[in-house]
């Protein structure tokens, strides 16, 4: 059993999953959901030596606590459809991806691996300042979002280590998500934005994440445009003029789908949609 | 490998490679012939069956997946010949032309209502946005789905 290399592997927990991972290692393609992995086999992109489907492992999970949420790697967006307890990001993010059929293959951990248009789900986490729990030969550890993608299809996750999980700690008072697609129903992502923000009592910002997904491979964090709103009130002319740093020494996806001068305009509308709401809504 | 599962009731073994679809094996080894090829990359819906009764796309599901499972086509359906309400009404709105994206519609409007009897049109529009119809413009199609939604 021990020999056997190639073939359609599912087993029932992590434990497994990583001595699988170990035995294989780069000949064994992960596959959650399977709607991007199974593409690539498909068309060729790769011809893996073996799969590991986590169809039975039990990664299939919400766990709210006090002050933090968390989702098993393998959740289906389904799950997450009618919760009202997610924050206003992640619930939005789920909301705009659409077909019944799409949205319970889709994992949210497989989301986290998606390049552009897809990562909708990985942008709202973002924002949310996420942290995954990878796990390993070695063990558990935890690695925040926003350290995760190192350039295009590169993760901060080793040969031997799986994503099991996405945790929110201390979620912001307030976020939102909005995203601009050609079409209204399952148009790819011309340029999405979310926000997580807390404000201390006299309409100051506190804490203050943007996120910007569809715009690069991988979602990213406008760390300027924190960094100009954080400790201020949220004015017309604060808003108007961090809308300017959202793509800071960031090179925006320029394709068929829209110019990346377009891609910056949607994602500068956006933002300000979302803080003016923001302001207005008290 | 070889796999076992349920197709439609009754129960076939088949050897697959890991690699391989379950749409290929559907179409090109069991002969099914209501499941159908459009885009091969989940945005049409041609392709969806029914896995122990969740809406899947057949093309982006490798075969590796449905062992031991059980698999519903449109075939399915029907019983002694008679055809189900949905089925009815897709027929009684034309809501089928060339009827290529119709066994994909007709399995997701069950999935969609088994779950939710009475969806809005957003829940409706929301569910359908994976199935693509190239012939009736969509609307007898949701003229034949709002005909047998209860309210
Ligand atoms: C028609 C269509 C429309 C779509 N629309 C949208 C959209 O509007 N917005 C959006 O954001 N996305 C969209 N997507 C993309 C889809 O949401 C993502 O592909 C999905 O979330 C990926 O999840 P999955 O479980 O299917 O991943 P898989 O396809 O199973 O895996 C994707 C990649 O991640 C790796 N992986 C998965 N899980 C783990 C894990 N736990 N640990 C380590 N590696 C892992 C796999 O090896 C693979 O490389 C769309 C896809 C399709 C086919
Ligand atoms: S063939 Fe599967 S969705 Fe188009
Ligand atoms: S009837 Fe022809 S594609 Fe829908």
């Amino acid at each position: 059993m021990s020999l056997i290399t190639s073939g359609y592997f599912a087993p029932v927990s992590v434990r497994e999953v990583l001595s699988l991972k170990r035995r294989l290692r780069d000949k064994a393609l992960i596959v959650a959901g399977g709607t991007a992995a199974v593409q690539l086999i498909s068309k060729m992109i790769v011809e893996p030596q073996a799969i590991i489907s986590l169809e039975k492992v039990p990664l299939d999970y919400v766990k709210m606590r006090a002050n933090s949420v968390e989702i098993g790697a393998t959740t289906p967006l389904a799950r997450l459809i009618h919760r009202k307890d997610l924050p206003d990001a992640l619930k939005k993010a789920v909301e705009s991806i659409h077909g019944l059929a799409l949205k319970d293959m889709a994992t949210v951990g497989g989301n986290i691996f998606t390049p552009a248009p897809a990562g909708d789900i990985a942008t709202a986490l973002l924002s949310l300042d996420a942290v995954l729990i990878l796990r390993g030969a070695r063990g558990t550890r935890s690695v925040q979002l926003s350290k995760f993608y190192r350039g295009p299809l590169q993760f901060n996750i080793k040969p031997d280590e799986i994503l099991t999980a996405v945790r929110v700690n201390r979620p912001p008072r307030m976020s939102a998500f909005l995203k601009q697609t050609p079409w209204k129903y399952s148009g790819p992502t011309i340029a999405s934005v979310a926000v997580g923000l807390d404000l201390d009592k006299n309409g100051k910002t506190r804490r203050a994440m943007v996120a910007l997904g569809g715009l690069t491979t991988h979602p990213y964090r406008a760390k300027k445009v924190e960094k100009m709103i954080t400790g201020k009130k949220l004015s017309e002319q604060l808003i108007e003029g961090a809308a300017q740093h959202l793509t800071d020494g960031v090179e925006v996806i320029d394709d068929a789908l829209a110019s990346s001068w377009y891609r910056m305009r949607v994602a500068e509308v956006l933002f300000k949609r979302i803080l003016y709401n923001i302001t207005a809504g008290g | 490998m070889r796999i076992r599962f349920r197709l439609d009731g009754q129960s076939v073994e088949v050897d697959v490679k890991h690699t391989e679809t379950l749409l290929r094996v559907l179409k090109d080894r069991l002969g099914v012939g209501s499941v159908h090829f459009g885009c091969g990359e989940g945005s049409c819906g041609a392709c969806i069956v029914l896995i122990d009764g969740r809406p899947r796309y057949s093309c982006l599901t490798l075969a590796g997946y449905v062992d031991g499972k059980e698999v519903s086509t449109v075939a399915a359906l029907a019983r002694d010949g008679e055809l189900t309400e949905i089925q009815k009404a897709f027929v009684e709105n034309n809501a089928a032309q060339c009827g290529y994206c119709t066994p994909g519609m007709i399995l997701i409007v069950r999935a969609l209502l088994e779950k939710n009897p009475s969806p809005s049109d957003e829940e409706l529009f929301d569910a359908l946005a994976g199935n693509l119809c190239r012939c009736t413009g969509y609307v007898p199609i949701i003229n034949a789905i709002r005909s047998v939604i209860k309210r």
